[in-house]
């Protein structure tokens, strides 16, 4: 059966929410705009290709119509990222960050950069946003739909689904660790930082990462809660915090972090933004599906 | 296969949407393969001198040639009358991408009508 017009228009601006809910402190900030002119194609095509395999992940294993075959998770994925490429040259242009006299390398790269983030936004919005999308849809009838009284271990290696747990982890510390990665401040702490204060904020990360995970009660907590086991809390805490780290040396890399940079300055600026990026990994996991 | 259930709003969408993606792939692949790796490579041109009340400006116009962005663009424009520096003004471009044009303007005491030769050059940038 078809929706009906109303209906996916309603998913269409709840997207497009979403999406600037999600992406706006990028869309203000400077640093983005120059990494949109300065970034090499080739490390922008990776940034492409690597928010739609994302966009993909998260479409398959939390997204709105999350049982669809492979082809209609495809098509949602083009049509978030076609509405972050719309949404993000609208605000850039609102802003006064592009405008005609421009080079078109110039144009595009600020968009796309932009846009990336701005997909991921409209896609967590267009299936978090709303109130009866789960039920509308095909949604929670998928395989991977667990039901919520019985307890699952947190990623656990004999757990089906373990892919899309990650999945979902990445995608919130991807969402997370993007508003601050392009910052200076972050180079700005990982030097100035003392050595033992960055493995008290390793630490922290991880320490979060249980709290959240296992004892905050927060939404979808409590599925996990009543295995705690230290093996368990020990396994989840690691996976998630190495979840984070990669993250957020990727988007570092992304954004020229890495280039001509000491291999101990590129580690303490993944151990900053692993803080941001694990509170994503681990809050964002529970709240994104 | 299951068959696809959607209406014309959401296929239009799909529709422009694979457009733009196939677009901006297309475009950052082409991008890529036609950069070459020269420097930045920075020419200014100056327009007519103004006069603005008891002072005189010149805008300039600097374009980056090469496949490189170019930051803290810094800009000089001497005035030189019978061989000598009459004066000299400066002028910074924060950022200036490749194949990219920015504008400013040098403000100068002396008019520029007057000299002998007007003379922009680039001191130096940064690489981003």
């Amino acid at each position: 059966m078809e929706r009906s017009l109303a209906k996916s228009l309603q998913e269409y601006l709840r997207g497009i929410a979403g999406g600037l809910l999600f992406s706006l402190p990028l869309l203000y900030t400077m640093e983005v705009w120059w990494a949109g002119f300065i970034t090499h194609p080739i490390r922008l095509l990776i940034y492409v290709l690597a928010t739609f395999s994302l966009l993909l992940a998260y479409n398959r294993y939390a997204g709105l119509r999350r049982s669809a075959g492979a082809l209609e998770v495809a098509i949602d994925s083009v049509e978030e990222m076609g509405l972050g490429l719309v949404i993000a040259a609208v605000m850039l242009w609102l802003l006064g960050q592009i405008n005609a006299e421009m080079n078109l390398t110039e144009i595009s790269g600020k968009i796309i950069v932009e846009a990336m983030t701005v997909a991921i936004g409209v896609s967590v919005g267009t299936a978090q946003l709303g109130g009866d999308g789960k039920e509308g849809d095909t949604g929670m009838q998928g395989e991977d739909a667990q039901p919520s009284s019985s307890p699952i271990p947190f990623l656990t290696d004999n757990q089906g689904d373990f892919g899309g747990q990650i999945a979902i982890a990445l995608c919130g510390a991807v969402l997370f660790a993007a508003n601050l990665a392009p910052t200076e401040e972050i180079i700005v702490i990982a030097i100035e930082t003392p050595t033992a204060r960055l493995l008290g904020l390793a630490l922290l990360s991880i320490l979060f990462a249980v709290l959240i995970l296992f004892y905050s009660d927060f939404t979808g907590s409590q599925r996990f809660s009543q295995i705690r086991g230290i093996k368990n809390i020990l396994f989840g805490a690691v996976v998630t915090y190495a979840i984070a780290l990669v993250a957020s040396a990727a988007i570092l890399w992304f954004f020229g972090r890495f280039d001509n940079t000491t291999l101990f300055i590129c580690l303490a600026q993944t151990v900053v933004l692993g803080v941001a990026a694990t509170l994503g990994a681990s809050a964002g996991r529970l709240l994104l599906q | 296969m299951k068959k696809l259930e959607k209406n014309w709003l959401e296929w239009i969408v799909f529709a422009i949407s694979l457009i733009l993606v196939l677009f901006t792939l297309g475009y950052i692949v082409y991008d890529g393969a036609t950069l070459g790796e020269t420097p930045p490579n920075i020419e200014l041109q100056l327009s007519q001198p103004q006069p603005q009340g008891d002072r005189f400006i010149i805008p300039v116009t600097a374009k980056n040639l090469g496949d490189a962005t170019a930051e803290t663009v810094q800009i000089e424009v001497t005035l030189n009358s019978g061989g000598k520096e009459a004066e000299t003004s400066q002028f910074e471009i924060a950022f200036l991408p490749r194949y990219s044009t920015r504008r400013g303007w040098v403000i100068f005491q002396t008019d520029p009508r007057t000299v002998e030769q007007i003379q922009a050059r680039v001191l130096g940038f940064e690489k981003p």
